[in-house]
């Protein structure tokens, strides 16, 4: 017949290392035994004491657990500060990027906004429990093997900066990310709804279609990358020259592709130049052209320039 | 006053670690898990039977406790035993005990009450 006590010592070996699981099982038994017969000696009646005597030793898991000393937490205080730092760095920027790509992407697609601003959040949601889950599952796996991470010893260096010496405040920050957010979604919405009157029922887009096949999609990837500027931006509190490079980096990637295309006459839809007359007399056309042209050259230099500036004045 | 939980939780973090020491002070004498939990007991060291099986086990792979089976009895017994090791190992931890409790000595009578 199977007693408690078999019962017990099968439980808690199941989880003890192979190799020593005979040799615990003999020595356990003959503790349990010995306690058992300790408490039958002061009157007890065996069936109490036995389980009296498996209750005071407690889960056999737990048992196990520190016969083969084995951590009973998912991630400790070695990993967690670790773990928790890079999920939420990798939550902060990852999951939306990628969110509003795909959904740029199947809006660029499809003819169905709603379904492409759906497909984004989808995405999104998706990317931040796969993230989450990922990165929890490597931690725990760190945790188990208890490898060392090198990581670099924490200084005061580290501290961040007082909200008293903060060049970028968070007011601009959002402003800029909201006016970034507003002009992204704005170019598949104008390819959809541009609110330009039309004598039939079919929508007028201001930006000629065929850009979609590369030019919008890489004007796209070039604001959310300023979105990712801004927030670094932030994250620092002021303008540093790797950023400022970055910055002009961006700048030109957005202007020089906007200006050359104005200049080729390939932004704006042939079928809008064509809606308004006023546009097709005389030079008027140009006109508009060097107006964006300008504009576009002078907007990015600008913030070159201003952000090159702000720099050099947080060195000091 | 403060809660019993808290009282206790700051009783077990001062208890701690002196079942080692105790364990290793005991079993210069050798003996088997549960008459070495009845000795401690007797002495003023309680200690849960599923922590002191465990311990004794992690102090051995250690290698400051040696075992031996004795096979003599009723019931087959593992017999621990202080290592040469253990000695050193227990050597140290009873100087340090002996300086935290000269440490505390002084400021107790060092404060200003």
């Amino acid at each position: 017949m199977t007693t408690l006590t078999d019962r017990y010592l099968a439980a808690t070996l199941r989880s003890v290392p192979v190799a020593r699981r005979e040799e615990i099982a003999t020595e356990l038994r003959g503790s349990i035994e010995d306690m058992i017969d300790g408490r039958t000696a002061g009157g007890q009646d065996a069936t109490t004491a036995e389980r009296e005597v498996l209750t005071e030793l407690g889960d056999p898991a737990q048992l196990a657990a520190r016969y083969s000393d084995r951590r009973l937490q998912l991630i400790g205080p070695t990993y967690y500060l670790a773990w928790e730092r890079l999920l939420k760095l990798l939550l902060s920027f990852v999951p939306a990027t990628v969110g509003i790509l795909v959904g740029l992407l199947a809006a660029a697609d499809g003819d169905n906004p709603g379904g492409a601003i759906g497909e984004g959040v989808a995405t999104a949601l998706s990317v931040a429990l796969h993230i989450a889950f990922w990165v929890t599952l490597v931690f725990a796996v760190l945790e188990r093997t208890k490898t060392p991470l090198h990581l670099p010893r924490w200084s005061v260096d580290q501290l961040p900066e007082g909200p008293v010496d903060r060049q970028i405040t968070l007011t601009d920050t959002a402003a800029s990310i909201g006016f970034l957010t507003l002009f992204i979604a704005y170019l598949p919405v104008q390819h959809f709804r541009s609110f330009v009157p039309t004598d039939g029922e079919k929508n007028l887009p201001i930006l000629d279609p065929a850009l979609w096949s590369f030019w919008l999609p890489f004007l796209i990837t070039v604001l959310v990358a300023t979105v990712g500027l801004e927030i670094a931006k932030y994250r620092t509190g002021r303008w540093t020259w790797p950023l400022v490079t970055v910055n002009a980096a961006l700048n030109l990637a957005f202007a020089v592709p906007v200006i050359w295309l104005m200049s080729t006459d390939r932004l704006l839809n042939p079928d809008l130049v064509n809606r308004f007359e006023w546009l097709n007399q005389g030079d008027n056309l140009n006109t508009v052209a060097t107006v964006v042209v300008a504009g576009t050259a002078l907007v990015a230099l600008w913030d070159t320039v201003d952000s090159a500036i702000k720099a050099y004045r947080a060195q000091r | 006053m403060v809660s019993d939980e808290i009282l206790r939780t700051h009783l077990q973090e001062l208890r701690r670690g002196t079942v080692v020491v105790a364990s290793l002070v005991a079993l210069r004498r050798p003996d088997y898990g549960y008459a070495l939990l009845q000795r401690l007991t007797d002495h003023g060291f309680p200690v849960d039977a599923n922590t002191l099986y465990p311990l004794l086990r992690r102090l051995e792979e250690q290698g400051l406790l040696t075992s031996e089976w004795n096979t003599e009895e009723s019931r087959p017994r593992k017999f621990y035993r202080t290592s040469p090791e253990g000695e050193s190992v227990l050597d140290r931890l009873l100087t340090d005990l002996t300086a935290v409790q000269t440490s505390l000595t002084q400021l107790i009578e060092g404060a200003d009450r």
